[in-house]
């Protein structure tokens, strides 16, 4: 009996007290609170659903149905009644996808293709741009359209982008269709990888829905190295510098110095690298884990040596996606030179675009679609020494370039991207100073330089390290896996940086 | 081979993670990142607020207030209705104040001045540039007021654009208890000394509203042994130089009649002259002040001397002067705040004898959220801080504006930071552009109300009554605008 209290005394006190409220709050929709990969509430979940998972796994028709409801429930605890939205884009896409497949006059086939793209982008256009359109018709023409109360479902830029890659593949003749409706709405809803990617093709991920499930050791290696490397970028250097460094200097970049100015810029190059990385590395674990192969997402992007070697590390599966789906639907580089710079610089606007609805992401493409352009131009004529020397200049000047893109993706707008811009150019080396804001916000820059160095760790090195990895015994591995559970639920208890004014 | 079994590996994989989870959470401490006191002379402190919180003894003895009422005596024969604590204003104690703006807007008589001294929420002129805007809109007044010479904010500062050389020496009431002269209404008290270079500030009307010129720019300076000082500025394509004459406790120096689109002042020789700043304003309507100083607890105000703030209230004639602080007293470590509410009691005695017959109005501290656990919350010190504002309000016979109930109470900072578009900051205790414009809005309603009320009392009182005895206050002109 004692012993019976006493257990539940460390339930209390470790779990916390639960009543009928809180476990309602468990499956109800909160805005506020999308079920995070990085939450205690997701690993609860995850541990129920995995089991029953597991169980099922020589089935097929019970295991898709069940990952597809899980799925629908994952969706719905982020975006309330949308996953009916989901549903329906699921709907659309098989059927057209379907009639485009039986059918053999292109006119018809086009016909489908067409109306496919125009309702996915039509939704997508809806949810995203309403608004954007509407500020920017107001303000050209003076006019007075009131905003419509639009919620963006989470996720519907990714999920979007991977049933036009199954209608557009169908179209191509490059893939066949799946055979049955949960079928395919088990790859666009699959949960791991719905609301922040990697954007997967369905050409990688449908054949593996027809394959006998299987998790080779090196895959459950991989998966767990991946999961702990991840909530660590994600959950740990990316939140902790975010909010106690990295969003209070962007909020009011004129009352830091020049040199916190500089700092948050590249802090802000750190954060979201690792938020975005971090959360991918995540999904592709958990579909590891599950079986099932995600595309890598990001490869040590601010190693790249050019903004074109960038945009083949940074966010791939969107890059990627961008090239065949959007770069060649329009010529690609087919139909010569200038139609080659025209296309890339669109590529990239509209990829800046689909970031957001914002001038700004606009500007960030422009930028890096300039850049794209420029190197393709140069690259022509001037072919420069391969060196270590030349390559370190330029992974220097490629990185400070993304930094400086990366103001106007980050900044609230355009005068606060410039402010810190601005700010920036008053920098003086004035080394007690650097030193005493260092010693300042010593976390933050201690996190900030876990994440340089983390990304600059040759990659064989990495390879020793999940070697040895692998190499731990299985409760070893565990044990490690709940310390890093320990260093996020720390992380994200520990006190606010206070607030500290430096004068100089 | 079987490659099931990893999958049933995974499984004990997430059992075994939890668990050991569980385990460290109970024998590892429940924090990382923990912060180390910070001791640098670079870090912006009040020197004033860490030795009284040094010196704080004992807890105090606490007399509640929170069922009395206060009851007024009428100014004039206008008196308020008595108050409860909870929704305690003290508009009776603005009552000279009241006056004043009616006589302006009535007939067009006077000009109406106030000091608005504040900490970092007030930093870069937010809510003290909106604030101004609401009372210029209402009645009238041109220009943003007294500025400093050099300024931590400058930069931030949209209602003014200002610029310094480096060389300026500066000796601010945070930080020294001894000036080399006594420090200005500002706080501060400034000196070219640097003699191989020369010291210059430059000012630069923005497009703010009502504050799109320099109007009557005047420099204000200290007494000083050294005669030889003088100012060289640029007004069209003339140079004018002109000298400095030290020789009161404080000088005023007009630099133009007219409205300046900018000014560029040199100083030249002037070292050991005490200077305090520069004022614009045009003399009609409303004008208010912006004393702002990070760190500033409010305490250091204390210190100005009586006979220099006198000679500041015969050329700038404030009628109102308002307090704004609370947010560098939130995180000391205790919820006793009665210490803070004895020493403020007194610096507002102090202020008292330092502007005699000037209203004071104490503004509390906003909201400020703090995590508790994995939460953000309203931060535990809020409330009793506020309470301690508002007893030391009510005991110096203060108005008082309660900006955490006029914000939206407990919990809304939060809100102000998470709403689109955001209202504060990521530090969940300053207010952006945005927030400072509403609080600015909040106070001016507030204040607003009750002139209303006074209007209305003061109609009725002169029914019934003598009228009212033309006090000499009341028609007053500031000697800086003296024709």
């Amino acid at each position: 009996m004692k012993a019976l209290f006493s257990m539940q005394n460390w339930f209390l006190e470790n779990v916390g007290n639960i009543d009928l409220e809180t476990i309602k709050n468990w499956f109800l929709f909160n805005p506020k609170q999308p079920l995070l990969f990085n939450s205690a509430l997701f690993l609860g979940f995850f541990l129920i659903f995995y089991v029953i998972y597991i169980l099922s796994r020589k089935t097929h028709y019970f295991r898709i149905t069940y990952v597809v409801l899980f799925s629908l429930f994952f969706y719905y605890k982020s975006s309330g009644v949308y996953f009916w939205i989901l549903i329906f884009s699921s709907v659309v896409d098989y059927s057209l996808s379907r009639l485009i497949y039986v059918e053999s006059k292109q006119f018809y086939r086009k016909f489908y293709l067409i109306l496919s793209l125009v309702i996915n982008l039509g939704m997508l256009a809806y949810f995203k741009y309403t608004n954007f359109f509407i500020a920017n018709y107001n303000s050209l023409f003076d006019g007075t359209m009131t905003f419509e109360d639009i919620v963006l479902p989470v996720g519907i830029s990714f999920y979007t982008f991977q049933t036009l890659s199954y209608t557009i593949d169908v179209y191509r003749r490059e893939l066949e269709p799946t055979k049955s409706f949960m079928d395919f709405l088990f790859f666009v809803s699959f949960f791991p990888q719905l609301v922040a990617g990697p954007i997967v093709r369905a050409s990688d991920f449908i054949p593996q829905i027809y394959e006998k499930l299987k998790l080779t050791k090196e895959d459950f290696n991989r998966a767990l190295f991946l999961i702990i490397g991840g909530l660590l970028k994600k959950a740990v250097i990316s939140d902790y510098i975010s909010s106690n460094f990295v969003d209070r200097v962007f909020d009011a970049p004129n009352s830091y110095t020049a040199f916190e100015n500089l700092m948050a810029s590249y802090g802000y190059a750190i954060q979201i690298y690792c938020d975005f990385s971090g959360y991918s590395d995540i999904a592709i674990g958990l579909a590891l884990l599950m079986g099932f192969w995600l595309p890598d997402n990001f490869r040590t992007p601010y190693q790249s040596a050019s903004i074109t070697e960038f945009w083949r590390r940074w966010h791939i599966s969107l890059s990627s996606w961008l090239r065949d789906y959007l770069y060649i639907s329009m010529g690609g580089n087919r139909k010569g030179k200038i139609r080659t710079y025209f296309n890339l610089f669109m590529t990239m606007l509209l990829g800046g675009l689909w970031h957001g609805a914002s001038w700004k992401f606009v500007v960030w493409g422009v930028l890096h679609g300039l850049a794209l352009v420029v190197e393709k131009f140069f690259g022509q004529f001037i072919k420069l020494p391969k060196n270590s020397l030349v390559r370190t200049i330029q992974v220097v000047l490629t990185f400070h370039f993304v930094v400086f893109c990366w103001l106007f993706f980050r900044a609230k707008d355009f005068t606060t991207a410039f402010q810190i811009a601005d700010n920036i150019t008053k920098l003086t080396f004035d080394f007690n100073q650097w030193q005493t804001i260092i010693l300042g916000y010593k976390n933050v820059f201690l996190l900030i330089a876990i994440g340089v160095v983390w990304h600059f760790i040759p990659v064989k090195m990495l390879a020793g390290m999940q070697k040895t990895f692998s190499t731990l015994p299985l409760v070893a591995k565990a044990v490690l896996l709940g310390l890093i559970y320990w260093v996020v639920y720390a992380t994200a208890s520990a006190d606010a940086q206070p607030f500290i004014y430096f004068q100089f | 081979m079987n490659t099931s079994k990893y999958f049933f590996q995974t499984l004990v994989v997430v059992i075994v993670s939890v668990l050991s989870f569980l385990a460290f959470k109970t024998i590892l401490p429940k924090k990382i990142f923990t912060e180390s006191k910070l001791n640098s002379k670079s870090v912006v402190v009040d020197s004033l607020l860490l030795e009284a919180i040094a010196e704080e003894v004992g807890p105090a003895v606490e007399d509640s207030m929170a069922n009395t009422v206060i009851d007024y005596k009428g100014v004039n024969g206008v008196r308020f209705p008595a108050e409860t604590f909870e929704e305690y204003t003290g508009n009776q104690y603005l009552a000279t104040f009241f006056e004043k703006l009616f006589q302006l807007e009535t007939k067009k008589i006077g000009n109406v001045r106030i000091a608005y001294f504040g900490d970092s929420m007030t930093d870069g002129d937010l809510i003290v540039k909106d604030f101004r805007t609401y009372f210029q809109e209402k009645f009238g007044g041109q220009g943003v007021g007294f500025v400093n010479i050099t300024s931590e904010s400058a930069t931030s500062r949209s209602s003014i654009i200002h610029e310094f050389s480096e060389n300026w020496k500066t000796q601010s009431y945070l930080k020294v208890k001894q000036p080399l002269h006594p420090f200005g209404v500002n706080g501060h008290v400034f000196y070219a000394n640097d003699t191989a270079n020369v010291a210059w500030v430059k000012y630069k009307a923005n497009k703010t509203r009502f504050a799109t010129v320099l109007p009557r720019p005047t420099l204000f300076y200290g007494s000083s042994s050294n005669k030889e000082g003088k100012i060289n500025y640029v007004i069209g394509t003339d140079t004018i130089s002109k000298k400095i004459s030290p020789n009161s406790l404080l000088n005023a120096l007009v630099l133009s009649e007219s409205n300046l689109k900018s000014i560029k002042v040199d100083f030249k020789q002037a070292d050991s002259i005490p200077i305090y700043g520069f004022n614009f304003d045009d003399g009609k309507g409303v004008h208010v002040d912006n004393f702002s100083n990070r760190g500033n607890s409010g305490l250091p105000i204390g210190s100005f001397d009586v006979a220099t703030m006198r000679a500041f209230q015969s050329k700038l004639n404030y009628d109102l002067i308002i307090l704004q602080y609370g947010a560098n007293v939130l995180n000391y470590g205790s919820l006793n705040y009665s210490w803070y509410e004895k020493r403020m009691a007194k610096v507002v005695a102090h202020l008292k004898e330092c502007f005699p017959g000037v209203a004071i109005l104490i503004i509390s501290t906003a909201d400020k959220a703090t995590k508790y656990d994995l939460e953000m919350k309203t931060d535990s010190a809020v409330v009793p801080l506020n309470t301690a504002q508002k007893r030391y309000a009510i005991k110096s016979e203060s108005s008082f504006v309660n900006m955490f109930t006029l914000m939206g109470g407990d919990g809304s900072m939060i809100q102000w930071v998470e709403q689109e578009p955001a209202k504060a900051n990521k530090d969940y205790t300053h207010f952006n552009h945005r927030g400072a414009k509403e609080a600015a809005n909040l106070i001016f309603i507030q204040l607003n109300k009750g002139y209303e009320l006074y209007k209305k009392l003061r109609k009725k009182q002169k029914k019934s009554a003598v009228p009212i005895k033309k006090d000499s206050l009341f028609f007053n002109t500031d000697s800086v605008h003296e024709k």
